[in-house]
């Protein structure tokens, strides 16, 4: 199976390379979005092995996965893992993270953060924001799984048919799990490790992907 | 009194700079066409706010009718904001399509 991995990436040409360079031992094609850096991206793709598209303006994670996973489409991608640009994932995870695809036993993966015991997540996100998540995903959306907001995911054929995402910004993870439910899809979740660098997503982030589900859902 | 007098003051003094835009090209005649027919509708509440308050009393509501003026203003501009935002969101999403498109036109790739 043909495996594509997207890379969106926005200001992050200090750790892209890694990143590509050790995501590309598990993927046939690798497809950076460079969603309207303004740092040295350009210059830095240049010598990796990837395939490069580039937002000329900043139009969020993801608009610019959507991008990339509409390009791995239009190449004949069988699997697409969308991954992160800021060396919080590992590369490593990638092959757990398509092995239910490639097994039959499941045509969407998540990467969860929860069914891992070695990830360090600040105490603050695993014990309020997390819970929360969870708590809206499961009473609202009906969605039962242990990560409320997982980046790193991996689209079978038939979820790369079915599942489409219209959110800009940081809501379309729900909207991805919310579609995968809806569409009927097998989903597994398996374990995968995050090494935080920073905070990342906080409590305003939280208010803003449910202002934007909120004012998606009034325009449709 | 004095108020209705000093808010119709100020409604004749904003009509005057209505006109005095348009004599000058700054606003648009559609332009001044709305804001000319808003002014005249605020003019029309405030003479007839007395009307108004029994209006309001015969409504059941203990406040006077220029309160509930203010309660219906509030919730238009409530609603207006909204109408914004999502008015901007579809604009959002037609800007990334754009964008998109735009990226896809040009793609490079470094595989072989």
């Amino acid at each position: 199976m043909k495996i594509f991995c997207v890379i969106p990436s926005w200001n992050q040409a200090h750790t892209l390379e890694k990143v590509v360079n050790d995501v590309s031992k598990f993927c046939d094609n690798i497809v950076i979005v460079d969603d309207g850096s303004t740092d040295q991206t350009k210059e830095v793709v240049k010598n990796l092995p990837a395939h490069f598209i580039s937002h000329a303006i900043n139009r969020g994670q993801g608009a610019a996965l959507k991008t990339g996973t509409q390009f791995a489409k239009e190449y004949g991608a069988d699997i697409v893992v969308h991954f992160d640009a800021d060396g919080q994932f590992r590369a490593e995870d990638l092959q757990k993270i398509v092995a239910p695809i490639i097994n039959n036993q499941a045509q969407i993966v998540f990467g969860s953060r929860f069914l891992d015991t070695t990830t360090k997540m600040p105490e603050f996100k695993k014990k309020f924001i997390m819970p929360l998540a969870r708590f809206i995903n499961k009473y609202v959306f009906r969605i039962n799984l242990t990560d409320p907001q997982s980046g790193f995911r991996a689209l079978g054929p038939l979820a790369l048919q079915e599942i489409d995402w219209r959110q800009d910004r940081m809501a379309h993870c729900s909207e991805i799990l919310v579609a995968a439910h809806r569409s009927g899809l097998t989903i597994a979740e398996v374990p995968i490790t995050v090494i935080y660098h920073e905070f990342g997503q906080k409590i305003g982030g939280g208010l803003k992907i449910l202002r934007d589900l909120f004012l998606s859902k009034l325009n449709n | 009194m004095l108020q209705e007098y000093i808010a119709l003051a100020f409604i004749l003094f904003f009509l005057g700079r209505l006109g005095w835009q348009l004599y000058k090209d700054q606003i648009s005649k559609s332009q001044f066409l709305m804001w000319t027919l808003f002014w005249f509708i605020v003019g029309i509440l405030i003479i007839y706010i007395h009307a108004i308050d029994s209006f309001t009393t015969k409504l059941g509501f203990s406040s006077s009718g220029i309160q509930l003026l203010f309660y219906i203003a509030v919730v238009l501009l409530f609603y207006w904001v909204l109408r914004l935002r999502l008015t901007i969101e579809k604009m959002s999403k037609e800007i990334t399509e754009l964008t998109r498109s735009q990226a896809l036109a040009n793609k490079n790739s470094n595989h072989n």
